[in-house]
């Protein structure tokens, strides 16, 4: 059984989708994500087990080499479409036993920004990582934060933005977000995001890279 | 002079301002300013640094390769809405005829009215961003993993279209000093795509185009956002002369300037992502001028490094454009 949680993880960590994926070239014909998840189901691992011990295992390794520039955005999104192959054979398990994932980790750009690649990005690492993600995608109000934040008690909002001009709005956003509910807990990120914007409008975390998000997450979810 | 490795008499610039900076400008200077005028730029730039659109209505636009703009949100350019190629073949897609007049429009009246100009065509989203455009960014990233061989063709293919334009520019308007390309390949650190990935499918496309660029004796300029240092001995190979928006966030501007110059100029260098919209005029002053002092010695053409943005105060603006035009006097 190990050796199918390695297996496993070594897909995830190389972008292995399935069987067909011509992704990685000397993976060819061999099984995927895709078929290596579906035989630890039919073994009777459970999903929990699938996920804490070979998704999430593959999922940090892609992290830390994108923070550490040995893989760059093409190799973490096919890692994110094997992660996908596998997860979609795990939400039917994890949607009959709810709290099984770590917590809930709701997303968006800000309004007025519609630069995504960020987001999605963090959004696939942060769901690798063994939490549920609410994305709720481009241009993104504080009321629809507030409103899901309302809807996922003790969920954590990540923030994105590319631009300076849109960047501003992160502040409002953030000061709408914590004037509803000072408890819930708020990471930004972007471009021209830094520490210092993170102090002065009172956010409580920046990352600069996905990894960085998802350790806050660790830390920070119960 | 600056592109031939050559000390000027004093630092060129070439500055841009998106609609909403322009706005501010006119609040400022007035309704009449001729912005142009006011700057007086170095460079001319004909051809479209973000492709050839058409209004279609619904603020949407409509490129010649076929894509829909959303103009809703972004006003200078645009947002891609839906996808042209869907699946990764070009079955049934048509390239755009290179010879189409909307090219070259009005460009001899342009060339006209500037000759004292340094005089570029601008070909915008010349590669990789036009891969994107037609393909999607996220399928664009998956298929360097998955669909190598497509995506070797349709790089080809995009280069051929420019190198045919390239062409019918440089033969028929012999003024034109250069080509300006417009590819963003970087990230606040690194490449998007890594360099792996950039020297097996981007480059040897780059090479060609500007093997024929150097063919017919003209410069060629290039623009990608982000941090490109790890690329700049590849573009020097390839016959760049000089880089853009040389952005000071990501790239240690006194450094690069040091080690390249001689070898290729910078373009750009004040912060946009900081400087200009949260800096004081004092603060835009000092790194304006700490710029030119540097380009003293060649090897540097000042502007933002991005066209500057509506974000940014009106008196952060003056006072750059005040310190370049005060070169002069």
């Amino acid at each position: 059984m190990e050796e199918l949680f390695e297996q496993l993880a070594y897909c995830i960590e190389y972008g292995k989708i399935n069987k067909p994926s011509p992704f990685p070239p000397d993976m060819k014909d061999k099984d995927g994500a895709d078929e290596i998840t579906q035989q630890l189901l039919n073994e009777g691992i459970s999903a929990d087990d699938i996920l804490q011990k070979a998704l999430i295992v593959g999922m940090e390794k892609v992290g830390v080499k994108f923070r550490e520039n040995k893989v760059f955005v093409p190799q973490v999104l096919m890692s994110a479409k094997a992660m996908d192959a596998a997860m979609a054979h795990l939400k039917p398990h994890f949607a009959n036993s709810p709290g099984s994932q770590k917590g809930t980790f709701i997303i968006g750009t800000v309004e007025g920004d519609l630069h995504d690649i960020g987001k999605n990005l963090v959004a696939m690492m942060v769901e690798g990582n063994g939490y549920e993600v609410i994305d709720l995608g481009t241009d993104v109000k504080a009321e629809k934060f507030i409103e899901a934040a309302e809807q996922y008690p003790g969920a954590v909002i990540g923030l994105s933005a590319l631009l300076t001009t849109t960047m501003n709005n992160m502040e409002e956003i953030t000061k709408a977000i914590k004037s509803h509910n000072r408890n819930i807990a708020i990471c930004i990120g972007g471009a021209p995001v830094n520490q210092d914007f993170c102090d002065k409008i009172g956010a409580d975390s920046y990352n600069p890279d996905p990894q960085g998000v998802v350790e806050f997450l660790n830390k920070t979810v119960e | 002079m600056v592109l031939d490795g050559k000390q000027p008499p004093y630092v060129p610039w070439d500055c841009k301002f998106t609609i909403e900076a322009l706005d501010k400008m006119k609040a400022h200077y007035g309704d009449d300013v001729d912005v142009e005028e006011l700057v007086d730029n170095h460079f001319i730039k004909l051809g479209a640094s973000s492709g050839f659109k058409i209004n279609i209505g619904n603020d949407r636009k409509k490129d010649i390769f076929g894509v829909i703009w959303d103009m809703t949100h972004e006003k200078d350019i645009g947002n891609v809405e839906g996808l042209v190629l869907p699946e990764p073949t070009l079955d049934g897609y048509e390239f755009p005829d290179p010879n189409n007049p909307m090219l070259y429009d009005g460009m001899e009246e342009k060339i006209a009215a500037n000759k004292d100009k340094f005089i570029l065509y601008s070909i915008g989203f010349s590669l990789f961003e036009r891969y994107w455009t037609l393909r999607g960014m996220e399928n664009a990233f998956l298929d360097f993993m998955m669909y190598p061989d497509f995506v070797k063709d349709l790089m080809r293919k995009i280069a051929d279209f420019n190198i045919a334009v390239i062409k019918n520019v440089c033969e028929r308007y012999p003024e034109v000093d250069g080509i300006y390309f417009g590819d963003d390949w970087g990230a606040q650190k690194k490449l998007m795509m890594g360099k792996d990935v950039w020297i097996e499918f981007i480059y040897p496309e780059l090479k060609r185009m500007y093997a024929n660029t150097k063919a017919h004796g003209k410069y060629q300029l290039i623009h990608s956002c982000g941090d490109i240092e790890e690329i700049i001995p590849e573009l020097i190979e390839a016959g760049v002369n000089c880089i853009n928006p040389f952005q000071p966030e990501v790239l240690d501007v006194d450094d690069l300037l040091n080690t390249y110059r001689g070898k290729v100029a910078f373009h750009g260098g004040l912060s946009t992502q900081k400087t200009l919209p949260y800096g004081t005029v004092e603060d835009v002053v000092a790194e304006t001028k700490h710029l030119l002092e540097m380009g003293k010695d060649g090897g540097y053409i000042f502007c933002p490094s991005h066209a500057t943005e509506g974000d940014t105060p009106i008196e952060n603006i003056v006072a750059f454009i005040d310190l370049i035009k005060a070169q002069k006097c």
